[in-house]
């Protein structure tokens, strides 16, 4: 019987069958369930999110139906904590016990692959076929955490380069400021851009699933792997539907990851049809605009300085109670994103 | 019946099936399979044929499917249409 792993005991075997199939054990999960066979635990897995992961089986019990039991009650826990489609990075031999689980590789990278299960790509890019423009096109993906001039003047100088620019928000609930937020100040503060098209990046783009590492902010080989994957996913299946031929970036002057990222960029985009822009930032006062700098000067109540640094659109969500009280949640979050 | 909550019912061990509703508009039907290629149009037939039955016309169905037979279709949707079909309230 598959069951929840809750007790200290229970977890360390665990830990410790993970070890041992030489996975790195991360205790954010949402479930940990294990299998247990004559007192003995011979298969163990999590998920966080809608991703699954330390997906483990007793080497001398493997090739049997652990890892669907596992998977199917992983599955079942998920859905009714309202998720719908599932991904896991493995490495590259272990593609096919997932396929034969009905997890479809969305990536493969020489080091690691990323599968799905529940058709969500599909249905992203189903639910946004509307916005899809002919021509050549240009991306842009942004946290916009929040909204600044800095970001404007990004948008400004991409848009006038292209006949449409998809300006991709990132979806992911781990910045400071909440999606809904960040999605309506972008579309305020680039609502006269007749081109541009905001749409939400989904799982699909600088997602929890497709870059971890993004928001983990550890620097260690699966960084790059999952900034690689993240953005061979970009280049495979999100540019061909959009109709995207070019990829914008602001220059970052602060954060390493971010500049690790735009390198990576460089490499991976333009062998596969992609041009990737560079575009200087925005200074003011004689220092480069940052989301970062924003959030500073939120946390310190220096409202001077933020009538500086953002448009009136983000300043009014900022002097609301909402913006007020995520300043005062920054004073104590060392987070950079 | 009518599908009116998200439910779920089967696994995903071999020759069983998981089973996915929704409420929706509209009547989807989706399959993933490791034998979609040979047999996608007969397991559809035997889902077409269960909502037929129950006199289902809305809501979303999705399968993920590891080579189950017709009556491991019809029993893990069953289940699934009557669970999505209780009243919340009760």
């Amino acid at each position: 019987m598959v069951c929840e792993l809750l007790s200290r005991r229970d977890i360390e075997r665990a830990r410790d069958l993970i070890r041992r199939c030489a996975l790195d054990f991360e205790d954010d999960f949402d479930n940990l369930l294990g299998i247990f066979e004559d007192g003995r635990l011979v298969a163990t897995g999590a998920r966080s999110g809608r991703v699954l992961k330390m997906l483990a089986i007793d080497p001398d019990r493997q090739g049997g139906d652990l890892l669907g039991r596992l998977l199917g009650e992983l599955t079942r826990l998920g859905y009714e904590a309202g998720r719908e489609n599932f991904f896991i990075f493995t490495r590259p031999a272990s593609t096919d016990s997932f396929r034969c689980l009905n997890f479809v590789p969305l990536v493969r990278h020489p080091e690691a692959v990323l599968l799905e299960t529940g058709g969500g790509l599909a249905r992203y890019l189903l639910e946004r076929e509307a916005l899809v423009r002919p021509g050549e096109n240009g991306a842009l993906v942004v946290n916009c955490n929040p909204f600044t001039f800095g970001h404007r003047h990004l948008v400004e100088q991409a848009a006038a380069r292209v006949p449409h620019l998809y300006l991709f928000v990132v979806r992911e609930e781990l910045s400071a400021f909440p999606f809904a937020a960040r999605l309506r100040l972008v579309r305020e503060g680039v609502r006269d851009l007749p081109n541009v098209r905001v749409l939400d990046s989904g799982d699909y783009a600088v997602s929890a699933a497709t870059f971890p590492a993004y928001f983990l902010k550890r620097k260690s080989g699966a960084a790059r792997i999952q900034m690689e994957m993240d953005l061979l996913l970009f280049a495979e299946k999100i540019a061909p539907f959009f109709g995207i031929g070019r990829r914008f970036i602001g220059t970052e002057p602060y954060c390493r990851t971010t500049r690790d990222y735009s390198r990576c960029m460089r490499k991976l985009l333009p062998p596969r049809g992609i041009e990737v822009t560079r575009i200087e930032r925005l200074e003011a006062e004689g220092e480069p605009i940052s989301a970062y700098g924003v959030r500073r000067a939120l946390a310190e109540g220096d409202f001077e300085r933020l009538r500086a640094l953002v448009p009136p659109t983000t300043l009014a969500y900022l002097l609301s109670e909402e913006g007020r009280a995520i300043g005062r949640r920054l004073l104590t979050d060392p987070r950079r994103h | 019946m009518e599908i009116r909550t998200k439910a779920q019912a089967g696994t995903l061990q071999s020759s069983d099936l998981q089973v996915f509703l929704e409420p929706a508009p509209t009547l989807s039907i989706e399959i993933e399979s490791t034998v979609k290629k040979q047999f996608e149009h007969l397991i559809r037939k035997t889902i077409e044929e269960v909502l037929a039955r129950h006199e289902v016309r809305q809501g979303h169905v999705r399968v993920s499917d590891r080579g189950a037979l017709d009556y491991a279709i019809v029993a893990r949707l069953e289940t699934a249409l009557r669970r999505a079909s209780a009243n919340p309230q009760s």
